[in-house]
């Protein structure tokens, strides 16, 4: 059980003006592993999207925290999620991505269970000399606590003290909404995953796509390659929707005494946030075909965001980023300086061929570690990651700016679709809001102090230690 | 008369292109692909299966055009991107070369290549390793890689993967 001082680590003095973090959040080990266990095991996990099963007896593999996990849809369309571990010797039951099966047969010892979970044959049962002690036992894969879906969105929980769903998501759904709406038949993964590592921190991912400070100042080399393009006009080269490209007449937005607000960033309870930028509705987004029917639909408010580059993180590791396109990402913490990526094209179902075709083109550029923007995004974690050991100046200045805005009140943007923020922040370009990250380290520090004081009564009530006791005896 | 390169002369081209990946004489390269050519490096939809459509299907890298390759030559070299510097170093070996069909105008080539990449910056280093299938293609000049088809069958990529690394 750790004594780790967490509220030592997040200087938050909101009534002085500070809030700074500690370097050792991002490379002490032992941090690491109360993350694992206080947040990423005991907390709503993001698991996958349901129509990646959408068929009877379609599964998915995944993990939760450190543990395999599969996502199965039985054979009456029911969706459970199982630790993917037989119960029998532990093997692994599913070893593929996805797949579809009706019965699963573990390849150890040939147990089979159906794609509800339950133990449909235990090898020569009736020849083992079983205790009935046995036959008490249930032989059914274990059901994760907790598993939930909000339109379409998977999430699942090894502990069942958790929320609802819906009330840890709270606010944040609306921008789920937004994402799904852009479809009548909601989102789909484009075929074709992308895995990447990086050695550094989880949360350095968690941050990056939060950070509007840092995009002209990392990507100069992808802007410059979009302004190549237009000039030049080259045919069989991408067009993005990315500020101030497509020129500033594309960006004009009407004199309402807003105009000159480009973006914003917005905090929500238990972690969730999400930074934006005003866009028009323009034709380098694939959703333009599509604009008349969306504003009939939902309302040109509501039509506007869905234009707007959203960058949406779900607490602790789904981040829904739709800018130059639109990418689905999945956050994996292997060790504290360690981090796998699994990402994807996320589209809204029925789309255009074209419209489809254009999306993608727009992601391979900037989304894939293989294209011009995300490399230069995690090259910098291991920088900073390289950085993160120093005990001469251990307290990060990354999180300070627009602390003089930021508020529960005043966001015009945000009230246009109801949503109650936790704070809110809009400004011009150069504004670059590090207040978003205030709602991350808040909701860590209460997770694992949470868990450190679920452990110490748990510790409390159970009995003292062998070795006590023998003490006790030999008295 | 037949005017397809001999298989001999087929191979030396693509150890040639692998050379100057190698040296990073990155405009040469660019020189050896056709204006139109079709530049591609699937993603994988499975344990098993390479993407197959890139219009429906994710890739890695799908450039439909010489100039998208030369845009991705400038990044390196510009000093505008933090992943290109310093740039890695590579050597790559490409071997079991067949020739699949020769033509006077077009040749079909398979082969099979590795490339060892090293980061000076964090000295580590990986080896990426797949198969590659070239359309050449006669121009005025000589001959032009009119399509390149990389398939990377180690697809878990430690954090970059750029056009020189494969």
């Amino acid at each position: 059980m750790s004594k780790k001082d967490i509220a030592s680590l997040v200087d938050d003095r909101p009534e002085d003006g500070v809030f700074r973090l500690h370097r050792s959040v991002f490379s002490d080990p032992e941090i690491f592993e109360m993350e694992m266990k206080y947040i990423f095991e005991r907390n709503w996990v993001f698991l996958g999207l349901d129509s990646q099963v959408p068929h009877p007896h379609d599964y998915m593999t995944t993990t939760v925290g450190r543990h395999p996990v599969v996502v199965m849809r039985d054979g009456e369309g029911n969706l459970n999620a199982f630790i993917n571990s037989c119960p029998h010797k532990g093997a692994k039951l599913c070893h593929l991505a996805q797949g579809n099966r009706k019965i699963h047969v573990c390849q150890y010892h040939s147990w089979s269970f159906d794609s509800a979970g339950r133990i449909r044959g235990l090898k020569f049962k009736d020849d083992g000399q079983y205790s009935p002690a046995f036959d008490d036992d249930s032989h059914d894969l274990a059901a994760l606590p907790r598993f939930e879906v909000y339109r379409g969105f998977m999430f699942g929980a090894l502990s069942a003290d958790v929320l609802p769903l819906s009330e840890y998501l709270g606010e944040a759904r609306t921008f789920i909404d937004i994402a799904v709406d852009t479809s009548p038949r909601g989102l789909e993964l484009v075929p074709g995953v992308v895995g990447f590592t990086f050695e550094g921190n989880w949360k350095l991912q968690l941050e990056n796509c939060s950070d509007q400070y840092h995009f002209t100042s990392t990507h100069p080399s992808y802007l410059k390659v979009l302004d190549r393009r237009a000039e030049k006009g080259w045919e069989g080269t991408v067009r993005a929707n990315v500020r101030g490209r497509g020129g500033r007449k594309a960006m004009q937005f009407p004199a309402d005494g807003l105009e000159h607000i480009a973006g914003g960033s917005t905090s929500f309870e238990h972690g969730h946030n999400l930074n934006w930028n005003r866009r028009t509705v323009n034709d380098s987004h694939p959703l333009f075909e599509r604009a008349e029917e969306l504003k009939e639909r939902f309302g040109e408010a509501r039509r506007d965001w869905m234009f707007n580059t959203r960058n949406l993180t779900l607490f602790p590791n789904v981040q829904v980023a739709e800018n130059a396109s639109s990418q689905l990402r999945i956050i994996r913490p292997i060790s504290v300086d360690k981090t796998e990526m699994l990402t994807y094209c996320i589209a809204p179902v029925g789309e255009s061929a074209a419209a489809r075709a254009q999306r993608i083109r727009q992601y391979e550029d900037f989304f894939n570690p293989s294209g011009l923007a995300t490399p230069d995004d995690t090259i910098n974690y291991e920088d900073c990651q390289d950085g993160h050991l120093n005990p001469v100046a251990p307290w990060l200045q990354g999180h300070a700016r627009g602390m003089m805005l930021a508020g529960p009140d005043g966001d015009p943007f945000i009230d246009r679709l109801g949503v109650k923020a936790l704070s809110s922040v809009i400004g011009g370009v150069e504004l670059g809001d590090e207040t978003i990250f205030h709602t991350y380290y808040r909701s860590w520090r209460a997770l694992l102090q949470a868990g450190q004081r679920a452990d110490e009564a748990a510790a409390r009530s159970q009995p003292a230690p062998v070795s006590a006791r023998l003490v006790e005896t030999v008295r | 008369m037949n005017q397809a390169l001999t298989p001999a002369h087929a191979a030396e081209y693509l150890y040639r292109e692998a050379h100057l990946l190698d040296r990073q004489r990155f405009d040469e390269w660019v020189d050896l692909y056709t204006g139109d050519a079709v530049y591609w490096i699937p993603a994988w939809k499975s344990e098993h299966q390479p993407t197959e459509n890139p219009e429906t299907e994710l890739s890695l890298v799908y450039c439909a055009s010489r100039n998208a390759l030369v845009d991705r030559v400038w990044r390196l070299t510009s000093n505008l991107s933090v992943a290109s510097m310093p740039l890695a170093r590579t050597a790559h070996a490409v071997s079991n070369v067949i020739v699949e069909q020769a033509g006077d105008d077009t040749m079909d080539l398979r082969s099979s290549w590795t490339s060892h990449v090293y980061n000076p910056k964090y000295k580590s280093q990986h080896v990426y390793f797949g198969s590659y299938e070239h359309r050449l293609r006669r121009v005025d000049e000589g001959w032009k890689i009119a399509r390149k088809k990389i398939t990377l069958m180690n697809d878990f990529i430690p954090t970059v993967l750029d056009l020189y690394m494969v």
